[in-house]
Order: structure tokens, then C-alpha cells, then sequence
């Protein structure tokens, strides 16, 4: 009888997550397995000749130098991820005090988040400009004669695209920090007050430990957005100048948009996925020394 | 019995799945069906076309489709704008692949036209025999035969040329040139240059043509299959567009005018920069004067030559708009009715953006009024007619893949920025390009 009613609660389950399932199918799995079989075969969009090419795509891959091209411009767009939760953190850490115009500077700092990326990247651009951008005026009024070619050249490139978006995401970080910041309790601030603490140790033994578990959640959905993510890119230097800026994200969305090689474009995504799963992988497992719950 | 449980469960979820895809994959053919059979029971036989074009409505388009409907009542065509770059091309190709309503398309690019066609997209128009498309369109037609096929109409004549501010080259003494050669060009450009100011800019799209000019003539391969990309006059054309940035800054640096989008119809137009190589759709700006007012007077270059030997220049330009009737579309007659009248003169609107008609029996002078406007005289009409009819030089389609021109220009882009030497640049093209032949046989 009880068995019995547990069946029914559990088809009653099925029937209930079924519609969510069904999207997730139809929408990712199957997609998903799709790609997984393009990554077998030279498929290419409008081009109905098809066939089955084992691993080259995959030896193409390893023997093609844009793709470890895209790779580091990737390590070095995520270095902007810690960066901007270190600021977020700071600046989360500052407007949590009793200060003037706190709402409004907390609206300010969490504007570029909501704001549409392509103006985002517009500004941005003008900004940056070499000649006659304003960083560059301020630049040369302090007295730096050769101010940084910002987007515009191929060693600068990359930072630049970082700046913007450690810009970005640190409103986002700052917001979720300054919720677990409320979070931490104030008897025991008050307890380590009472003995003696510093505002610097504060910040380090009672604060910084205690939103951990917030600054690892920020940390691993920082980064899988930020290997994801290409927009910024494509609507500022669409990868260049030269390939300086091709991260590859962007990399997989050339190969299947711009050349329609469908096939390339799967392995190169795959390839992605097994990076972004290590990475998540490592920090998972490295969590357990640092993340206090 | 647990385990069991969960397994009915997924398998009965996988079958609704693929009922539910199922239903939904027939019903929204058979909807799109019923619509289709509906709109034209209702509207009592009349036929609706569908073109795909790139040029935005107002700009001629829209003139045109409505000159024909009010002419045909029983053919009614609407014009559907997509955006010509990567996404607006992918929206187009998506279109046709899923058979939405697409009848005519616009292909603007030689490259994007073979694909299409490869795809089976493109209806043969050797099909059609009441058109002799080689007599009325001229010998540069040919240039867009595809497997010696015709699979669209070519409609315009493109022209290329060095758009001049003729008011500074007066003051400078400067003739306007009919054949010139690049050094002579770069010449032009320091004696034009003011201050900081530049005296040659360049719109994006037809930057690389010097090189593309020299490989359609010379061969984009050697006689072994190998790149010609290190052939000596690409080289040439590197080393003094780099020299006209770094040493004499007549030109902006590439990495500056890629990053800050430079607005060149408007420098030029402005009068801040007097040379623009640019093609004919720079009078869609230059006949706007609300928003690019004008003060001098532009003639017309043709584009210079890297080529040292006159008679073995070829300049790019040819014909261009390649319209195709989609080969999946259920009124090609009515279709190909429509291309007809849109060649030998619907298209007329069109040219005050700078589209003149390619057919011999459009009326050209007509064209060429409504091109010019009430703006006529704010142009060297005389150097305009030699660079859009009268200039014999033969011209080339460009018809380099996409990659190709992507592997191409991340390299030059490297060396203009002066992160990679001469050298390097031209040996990662080759190898480069060597490596795409090799997997793209032809």
C-alpha cells in the first residue's frame, strides 16, 4: 500500500519535471549530441555534401595555431575574472559603511551590468581611442608622452578588452557581495572588536572567511560566463586587430557563422566545454582549502 | 522495482519528447501550408514574391517594388531587407535552407553567390531563354558565370575609384589623374597632406583590391598550386601603404582606423581629408547634404595601379548585385518576370545610391540624373563619366573566399601594426593560405 502510493508520488514527479525536460531535450541535449556528431564529420551549412572524416578535425585542430592563439587571448580574458572580484569585494567592503550617496553609487557601479553590451562597447571604443580619446588626452596631459594604443594594437589589444570587462562584472560581484555581507554576523565583529582586532584583520580573519563560499560561487560563474561570453569582442575589434583578440568562443563562432564550417566549429566547441569543465573541475576540488561554509 | 520505475519513466519522457517534436515539426509545415494556400485563395490568385535585398528600402528598394505593384496588380513583391555582413548573410542562407518565403535574393559577394549555388539555392536561368544575358549585360558578365552558368542576373555596373576633392587639388596644382600608378598616388598624398591632417584615407572594403587586382591577372596560385601571395607586387603594396602610415603619415594606421571605426564618406566629405578610395556607393553620402553638407567640388579617379605597365592593369569593377530566383520558390516565372523588368530599368530608383543598371537597353542618362540628383553640379561630371563608363582598363570580380580575405588581413594587420616584419608577414600568408588550399581542394 505504501509502496504502492511512493510509485504514484514518483510518476506524479516525472509528469511534473516532465515539460522543463522536454525542453531541455529538444533545446540542448539533443543539440548537444548533434555536435558532438559534427565533430566527425566536414559538414559544412549550405554545402549538402557531408561526409564522415574520423579525427581530422580534431588533428586540424591540434596542429592549428589560431586555435592556441585563441587559447591564450582565452587565459588571459579570464585573468580578468579575480580581478574583478577583488574590486567588486573592495568596493562592496566600502559602500557597506555608513558613507554619503550610497544608493546612488551603488546604482552607479551596477549600471554597466544592465546596460546593452553593444553601447557598452561603443563607448568604450570612443574611450579608448589613440588620438583623440579621452584616456589617451588624460593620459598625455599628466605627462605620458606614448600613451597605450588600447585597442589598436596588437599587444595592448587584449587588456583593453579585459579593462572593459573587469568594468562589466564587477558591479555584478559587488551586488552579490554586498547581500553576503549582510550575511556576516555582527556579534562577531563586535566579539573581535572587543578583542582588539584591527579593520584591516577584520577584513582578512572574520570577513574575507566568512563570504568565501560567495567569492567561489562569483569565481566558477565568472569564469564559465567569461569563456562563453564573445559579444563584447565582436562589437569592439571582432577579434583583431591581427587575431590578438580572438578568444575562443569568438573563434567557434567564425567558423560556423562566418565560414559555415560546422564541423570545425563543434570540435573547436567541444573543446571549449572539456576546458571550462577542467577549469570548474579544479576549482571545485581546490575549494575545499580556502572556502569556508 | 525503483530502478525500473525510473527507466518507464525516461523512456515513456524520450516518446513524449519525440511525439511532441513530432506534432510539432508536421504541424507547423502544414500550417505554414495552410497560410500559403489561404493567402492566395483570399487575395484571389494573386502571386506575392519575396526579395532579399541588402540595400536599406528607402535608398531605391522600396521605390521600385512600388512602381511594379501598382503595374501588376496579380504579382505583388515585397522587399525584405537583410543586413549585408556575417549575421545578416547567415539570416538570408537560413531562410532559404528552412524554405521560408524567399524568391529573389541580392548576393553581393562572388564567394557568398558559389556557396548558394553549391547548395542547390540557386535556380539555373539558362532555364529561361527570352534573355540573352551575355548580349544585354555586356562581355563582363561572364565574370559571374558559375560552372559556366548563369544562376543569378548580375544588375549593376560597380565602380571603384579615388573619390577627389577637386577644390584641393586646385589649390595644390594637382591634375585629376585618368591612369596613375600607386607611387604616383602616394606623391598626391603628401603634397595634399595639411598638418596633422591626412591626405589619403581608404574605405575598408575595397582596401585589399591592389593585391586582388594583381592575382586576378597573375593567379592567386603558382603553376605548382602553391600561394602567389609572396608575389612582388604584393609586397610592394605592404611596404608602401606602411611607409605612407609610419613615415609619411599621409594615410591613418590601420589598428586606429579598424578600433575607432574611422567614418571615412565623412572625413572625406567634410573636407578634412581630400582623397577617398572608395566605389560608387559613396553618392548615397555625398548627395545627402543634411547630413554631410559640402562646400567643394568631387572628381574622380580611377583607383592607381601597382602595376609599373598600363596595359597589364586591371581595376576592379565589373558588374555587381547578382540577383538569383531561389531555385525552392513556387513562382520562378513570375520571378524571373520581375528580374527582367528590375535589369532593363525598374531598378532606376536605385541609383541615387549609386547603383546605375548594367543592361544596354536601361536608359542611362536617365540613370545617371536620378543618380546625381539635384546635386550635378557639385560633381567633375567629366571625370565621373570616365571613371563609371568611359574608362577602357578591364576589371576584375573579387571571388576570394572568405577566409582567404580573413587570413589575409589578419596578417597584413599584424604588420601594419608593426608587430610582425615584412617578411614574417608575407611567409604566414603563404603558409597560411597554402594550408587552406590544401584542405579546400578545388
Amino acid at each position: 500500500m505504501n509502496n504502492h502510493w511512493m510509485r504514484r508520488q514518483r510518476r506524479l514527479g516525472y509528469v511534473f519535471i516532465g515539460p522543463s525536460m522536454i525542453g531541455v531535450l529538444l533545446f540542448f541535449l539533443i543539440p548537444a549530441a548533434f555536435s558532438l556528431g559534427l565533430v566527425f564529420t566536414d559538414y559544412k551549412f549550405m554545402n549538402p555534401k557531408a561526409g564522415f572524416v574520423g579525427l581530422d578535425n580534431i588533428t586540424r585542430m591540434l596542429h592549428d595555431k589560431l586555435f592556441y592563439q585563441s587559447l591564450k587571448n582565452t587565459v588571459l580574458f579570464l585573468a580578468a575574472v579575480p580581478v574583478s572580484i577583488a574590486l567588486g569585494f573592495v568596493v562592496a567592503v566600502i559602500l557597506n559603511q555608513r558613507i554619503y550617496l550610497k544608493k546612488l553609487l551603488r546604482a552607479l557601479y551596477f549600471m554597466p551590468y544592465i546596460t546593452s553590451g553593444v553601447a557598452v562597447a561603443f563607448v568604450w571604443m570612443l574611450l579608448f581611442q589613440p588620438k583623440q580619446g579621452p584616456i589617451n588626452g588624460f593620459l598625455r596631459s599628466i605627462g605620458i608622452e606614448h600613451p597605450p594604443g588600447w585597442l589598436s594594437t596588437t599587444t595592448s589589444s587584449m587588456f583593453a578588452i579585459d579593462i572593459i570587462w573587469i568594468w562589466f562584472l564587477m558591479g555584478y560581484n559587488m551586488i552579490i557581495y554586498l547581500a553576503a555581507l549582510q550575511e556576516v554576523s555582527p556579534e562577531l565583529m563586535e566579539a573581535a572588536k572587543i578583542d582588539g582586532a584591527r579593520p584591516g584583520q577584520l577584513l582578512r580573519k572574520i570577513i574575507w572567511p566568512l563570504v568565501s563560499p560567495t567569492t567561489f560561487l562569483l569565481l566558477v560563474t565568472g569564469m564559465i560566463m567569461t569563456i562563453k561570453t564573445f559579444g563584447i569582442i565582436q562589437a569592439t575589434t571582432q577579434g583583431g586587430p591581427g587575431n590578438s583578440t580572438t578568444i575562443l568562443s569568438l573563434y567557434v563562432y567564425q567558423n560556423a557563422f562566418r565560414y559555415y564550417d560546422m564541423g570545425y566549429a563543434a570540435t573547436i566547441s567541444w573543446a571549449l566545454f572539456i576546458i571550462i569543465l577542467i577549469i570548474t573541475a579544479i576549482q571545485w576540488i581546490g575549494q575545499k582549502r580556502w572556502v569556508h561554509y | 522495482m525503483r530502478k525500473k520505475g525510473w527507466l518507464a519513466g525516461f523512456v515513456s519522457l524520450v516518446l513524449i519528447a519525440g511525439v511532441v517534436s513530432g506534432c510539432s515539426g508536421g504541424g507547423s509545415k502544414g500550417e505554414a501550408e495552410g497560410v500559403a494556400g489561404n493567402a492566395k485563395a483570399a487575395s484571389g490568385g494573386v502571386v506575392k514574391l519575396k526579395m532579399w535585398g541588402g540595400v536599406p528600402p528607402e535608398a531605391g528598394p522600396q521605390e521600385v517594388v512600388d512602381a511594379w505593384n501598382k503595374d501588376h496588380p496579380d504579382v505583388q513583391v515585397e522587399y525584405v531587407r537583410y543586413v549585408n555582413d556575417d549575421e545578416g548573410n547567415l539570416k538570408l542562407d537560413t531562410a532559404i535552407m528552412t524554405g521560408q518565403d524567399v524568391d529573389l535574393f541580392v548576393n553581393y559577394s562572388a564567394s557568398q553567390a558559389a556557396k548558394r549555388v553549391a547548395s542547390g539555392a540557386t535556380a539555373d536561368l539558362s532555364s529561361f531563354t527570352d534573355y540573352n544575358i551575355d548580349e544585354k549585360m555586356g562581355p563582363e558578365a561572364a565574370d559571374w558565370k558559375i560552372d559556366g552558368k548563369y544562376y543569378g542576373l548580375p544588375t549593376t555596373k560597380s565602380s571603384f575609384f579615388v573619390a577627389l576633392n577637386k577644390d584641393a587639388l586646385d589649390a595644390a596644382n594637382l591634375p585629376v589623374p585618368k591612369d596613375w600608378t600607386w607611387d604616383e598616388m602616394r606623391e598626391y598624398a603628401k603634397k595634399l597632406k595639411k598638418g596633422d591632417g591626412y591626405g589619403f584615407i581608404q574605405n575598408t572594403e575595397p582596401f585589399v583590391d591592389p593585391i586582388d587586382s594583381v592575382l586576378s591577372k597573375e593567379g592567386y596560385t603558382k603553376a605548382d598550386g602553391a600561394s602567389n601571395l609572396d608575389h612582388p607586387l604584393v609586397r610592394k603594396w605592404l611596404e608602401s601603404l606602411y611607409g605612407m602610415m609610419k613615415d609619411d603619415k599621409t594615410t591613418p594606421p590601420l589598428g586606429e582606423q579598424l578600433t575607432s571605426k574611422m567614418p571615412v564618406e565623412q572625413m572625406f566629405l567634410s573636407g578634412e581629408v581630400p582623397m577617398l578610395n572608395i566605389g560608387a556607393w559613396l553618392l548615397r553620402s555625398s548627395n545627402n547634404f543634411t547630413d554631410y553638407p559640402r562646400d567643394f567640388k568631387i572628381a574622380f579617379a580611377p583607383v592607381p595601379r601597382l602595376e609599373e605597365d598600363a596595359a597589364n592593369y586591371v581595376t576592379r569593377g565589373g558588374l555587381g548585385d547578382y540577383i538569383s530566383i531561389n531555385a525552392k520558390s513556387k513562382y520562378q516565372k513570375e520571378a524571373w518576370e520581375f528580374l527582367k523588368w528590375y535589369a532593363d530599368g525598374g531598378m532606376a530608383p536605385m541609383a541615387a545610391g549609386g547603383r546605375l543598371p548594367a543592361s544596354m537597353d536601361a536608359d542611362q542618362d536617365a540613370a545617371l540624373k536620378s543618380m546625381l540628383g539635384d546635386k550635378g553640379d557639385t560633381y567633375d561630371q567629366e571625370s565621373l563619366m570616365y571613371v563609371m563608363f568611359d574608362n577602357k582598363t578591364p576589371t576584375f570580380v573579387r571571388t576570394v573566399p572568405q577566409e582567404v580575405m580573413d587570413l589575409r588581413s589578419q596578417e597584413y594587420e599584424k604588420y601594419f601594426l608593426g608587430s610582425q616584419d615584412l617578411n614574417a608577414t608575407v611567409a604566414a600568408m603563404v603558409s597560411r593560405h597554402n594550408e587552406y588550399l590544401k584542405s579546400n581542394p578545388k
